[in-house]
């Protein structure tokens, strides 16, 4: 199995499904199905394997790398995973919509550029596959039109931003080393002056800070997230933002390696201590303007956010410990955040587009399944113990305390308690509470919507339960990156400064839930009753009108909410309106009227009559 | 092996009497502070036992789970906090594992309310975890500080250095912190003049307001074990801990006694003036400590 034929498959099977779009919808659906399934397939078998292909002359004569190994390993896989689910789940909820052909063409693109990017072995061919990544996603973010479009402009010129400060850095790289392959590179860079690294790497850092949606530059993702089909607001919020982690990685450890980034510092601020203050900044406040959203879709972008910040947190850090919670976060955070993705849409799909989270309430007995992933996932992204984020989150906050490094911790800390008031609310609104009138008919979802969300529920538990199945891989990153090997166990980590053992969580969870379980059957019987049927101190229950949710936490958005204006966003907004006011009167100045031309001309050539007469300079 | 599960099975149950106990005493010494004569000891027990042969509504599967994940998270907490020496799952994680697993109790808790289907359940949800909000900023820079000054996340540590060195409640930098912590336990408690959750008069109970028969059993026997929950690691944090369970148990009256000293004075605060308490002197001595204890340790 070699690596262009994964790419030759993901690239043509994209092409192929649009045309055959033109001959049956069944037909397509299928096909989509089936190359995304071989993708998958394909991915897993290469698992420890470290095949190289090296294409002449290439590009321009640039030799073009692709390559394998542990870390594009570990990203491919998540790449395939939620590409083929969110390829299940589109099946059934986009199913009503227009142009579908473009759109699971569009999506299978994405996710073969994606797999270009992790795959590439030299950093042209990673540029080019960069940018058919940001464009594809560009257009389907777009997808719906409407709000949307705006979404996806702020998104791609942010993008375009990032894009070209990569591109002078390549370039400059390219000058100066005469190559663009990332192994040569990488032996290249220890020589060079410490200086011109900082510059190539705060100009990949750009880049990379911006997809990944950082604090002062994570204006472009609750818009875009919000604003795109739910299937792909997973694939956007598990997978895309992240290739920002990857490149960090590549950057910071493959191409600079663990020696050179120790260099870069001067006194107490080093090149590290800024990306952990961004992480920490980046937290505390998506967490606390998640809180203040009232959007199901908004909530989770900012949670996506905020979750940036404790995997930069961790591999920032440059520890064995930290960088494998980082890494193990990312893979977490993408299990979890798809879930929830998928919940949202389910409930949108549902109940006819609502994600406002005012007006729904109540559809735990409608949709259990769903009801079920919505909880598994926010209880991940809150990290409650027994979900894989918390032993993620548990590296980071180790590795930060023993560091000492506590206002580190307080601040992921104060992020998480922060999770919880908006992920309760995002439960108790939409699932817990009265069910109103208009949503009595409700269904579940069908099947295949159903699929993705049980599978990645039973990986949310299963890797908390059993974190030694990832760690393995995350561990082999780590390791090759120069870290100290972790000592891993199948049921979590064990070393000289504490252990974490979540089997021995799991079984006392267990045994005093059946214990009280059966305390509980032992009491006197209860009486199922309606949801009409509550305490109301003797009055009249109104219908409908019995759903606490508008401003669920009220007193507490009074004392934050002038603290948290967007003050990046309307600065960004500002230059924006600027930029155009700018251009506006440069449009009066070249009106389109001939007479107007006539006069410049005239003027101009009065002006320099007058220069000549007055200072005779020809 | 043997020792151990006597310990798994003991330790709960000691933290459920101790905790039941508080209950009775707090009743007897409140009524006393008011000029009452008040009921018996053994009274929550009596209730306990009337509550559960009594007949109960439930509004639905959650509603049924969410109680006992409640209890079964708190009998958790209790296997990792140590009970004199008696601490069965010390070396599982730490403190750490504390701070999250202390979450499930009041996540059930709103997800079996939630259920409830009662704007008072969910508006007293709602009081209860922005009061969380409040109460963690300080109670985290408190459990920061100590586990920067110790170098450790194991709890057991914590109790062990501290029987070398002396209690760190009498220690430089972590009196602050420990001053911090006994400021903000009336909240953590969840007592007057932090009770704006269950604030009977105003939202008929808050979150127990659809709760009859074995749900409000249940329910009490949880608010039994965070009494000892909290108590508990303020003791084992700050207290030095103790060598065996009765001077543990001393330890934790005096405290306790002390709590409902203010409980029994004080009325309650809106939610707003318990977040702006909170966030002003408890934080600020926490957030002094923080920094003292890092520069001392650098």
């Amino acid at each position: 199995m070699s690596l262009e034929l994964l790419l030759i498959i993901a690239f043509g099977g994209a092409v192929l499904i649009y045309f055959s779009g033109k001959i049956s919808p069944k037909l397509r659906n299928c096909l989509a199905v089936v190359v995304s399934l071989l993708l998958v397939a394909i991915t897993a078998l290469l698992y420890g394997k470290s095949p190289n292909v090296t294409f002449y002359p290439g590009f321009f004569g640039i030799p073009i790398i692709l390559r394998l190994n542990v870390l594009s390993w570990f990203f491919a896989i998540t790449i395939v995973g939620i590409g083929l689910l969110s390829i299940v789940y589109s099946l059934q909820y986009i199913k009503d919509e227009k142009r579908l052909d473009y759109y699971y063409f569009t999506m299978l693109f994405i996710n073969a550029s994606m797999l270009g990017t992790v795959l590439s072995g030299d950093l042209i061919s990673f540029f080019i596959f960069w940018e058919m990544m940001s464009w594809s996603t560009y257009l389907l973010i777009s997808y719906k039109g409407g709000r949307a479009i705006g979404a996806g402009l702020k998104y791609i010129i942010m993008s375009i931003i990032g894009s070209l400060t990569m591109l002078v850095a390549i370039i400059s790289l390219y000058n100066r080393f005469g190559t663009l392959e990332i192994t040569a590179l990488s032996s290249q860079m220890q020589t060079a002056p410490i200086d011109y690294t900082l510059f190539i790497l705060i100009l990949f850092s750009i880049a990379f800070v911006i997809i990944n949606a950082f604090w002062p530059f994570h204006t472009w993702l609750p818009d875009a997230h919000a604003e795109a089909v739910s299937p792909f607001s997973s694939v956007l919020s598990a997978v895309l933002v992240r290739k920002g982690m990857y490149g960090l990685y590549l950057f910071m450890y493959v191409i600079l390696g663990l020696n050179t980034l120790n260099k870069l510092s001067a006194g107490i601020i080093s090149f590290n201590n800024v990306f952990c203050w961004i992480g920490a900044i980046t937290i505390v406040f998506a967490a606390l303007t998640a809180l203040l959203k009232d959007d199901s879709k908004r909530i989770l972008a900012w949670s996506t956010v905020g979750q940036g910040g404790y995997m930069i947190l961790g591999v920032a850090f440059a520890t064995t410990l930290g960088m494998a919670g980082g890494t193990f976060h990312i893979l977490n955070h993408c299990i979890y955040i798809a879930l929830l993705f998928f919940v949202a849409g389910a409930i949108e799909h549902q109940t006819g587009g609502v994600r406002d989270l005012n007006s729904l309430g109540g559809l735990i007995k409608k949709m259990p399944v769903t009801f079920v992933g919505g909880l598994v996932g926010i209880s991940g992204l809150i990290g409650v113990p027994l979900t894989n984020g918390f032993v993620s989150k548990w590296l980071i906050y180790k590795t930060l305390i023993l560091q000492g490094h506590p206002f580190l911790a307080f601040a992921a800390f104060l992020g998480t308690w922060g999770t919880i008031l908006y992920g309760y609310k995002f439960i108790h609104n939409i699932f817990l509470g009265q069910l109103p009138e208009k949503y009595k008919d409700v269904k579940e979802v069908p099947f295949t919507m159903q699929l993705p969300i049980i599978l990645l529920t039973i990986l949310v538990l299963l890797f908390g339960i059993l974190p030694g199945i990832p760690l393995k891989v995350v561990n082999a990153i780590g390791t090759s990156f120069g870290f100290e090997s972790l000592n891993v166990t199948i049921w979590g980590i064990a070393s000289e400064t504490g252990t974490l053992n979540t089997i021995n969580i799991f079984s006392a969870l267990l045994v005093a839930a059946v214990f009280v379980w059966f305390l509980f059957r032992l009491g006197a019987k209860s009486v199922p009753v309606a949801q009409q049927d509550t305490y109301a101190a003797g009055t009249h229950i109104p219908k409908d009108k019995y759903h606490y949710t508008a401003e669920f936490y009220g007193p507490l958005y009074r004392m934050i909410k002038p603290f948290l204006r967007d003050v990046i966003d309307e600065f960004y907004y500002w230059i924006a309106s600027s930029m155009q006011r700018l251009s506006d009167g440069v449009r009066r100045v070249y009106a389109g009227d001939v007479g107007y031309y006539v006069m410049y001309i005239i003027l101009f050539i009065a002006l320099l009559i007058f220069v000549q007469l007055k200072w005779k300079p020809w | 092996m043997v020792t151990k599960v006597m310990q798994i099975i003991l330790s709960p149950l000691l933290a459920l009497i101790v905790g039941v106990f508080f209950l009775g005493l707090a009743r007897k010494i409140m009524a006393r502070i008011h000029w009452r004569y008040g009921p018996p000891l053994i009274q929550p027990v009596i209730d306990m036992i009337r509550l559960f042969c009594q007949k109960s509504v439930s509004h639905g599967r959650m509603f049924d789970l969410g109680i006992v994940l409640s209890l079964a998270g708190s009998i958790v907490v209790v296997l990792f906090l140590p009970f004199g020496k008696i601490c069965p799952l010390s070396s599982s994680g730490g403190l750490l594992v504390i701070l999250y697993i202390m979450l499930l109790a009041p996540l059930g808790m709103a997800l079996s309310g939630g259920e409830g289907a009662n704007p008072n359940i969910s508006i007293g949800i709602s009081r209860k975890l922005i009061l969380s909000l409040g109460y963690e900023v300080p109670l985290l820079l408190v459990l920061l500080a100590v586990m920067t000054r110790y170098k450790t996340i194991s709890i057991m540590e914590v109790v062990n250095a501290q029987q070398s060195t002396g209690w760190s409640i009498i220690s430089f930098p972590l009196f602050l912190s420990g001053l911090s912590y006994f400021l903000i336990l009336p909240a953590i408690l969840g007592i007057r003049p932090f009770d704006v959750s269950s604030a009977p008069q105003e939202i008929s109970s808050g979150p127990m307001a659809e709760y009859g028969g074995k749900y409000l059993a249940l329910a009490t026997i949880e608010h039994a074990f965070v009494l000892f929950i909290s108590i508990a690691l303020f003791v084992n944090l700050f207290l030095g801990g103790a060598a065996n369970p009765v001077i543990f148990f001393v330890k934790m009256l005096v405290v306790f006694v002390l709590g409902l000293c203010i409980n029994a004075v004080f009325p309650r605060f809106r939610i707003e003036q318990a977040i702006k308490y909170l966030w002003k002197w408890p934080t600020l001595l926490a957030f002094v400590g923080l920094i003292i204890t890092m520069a001392i340790r650098s």
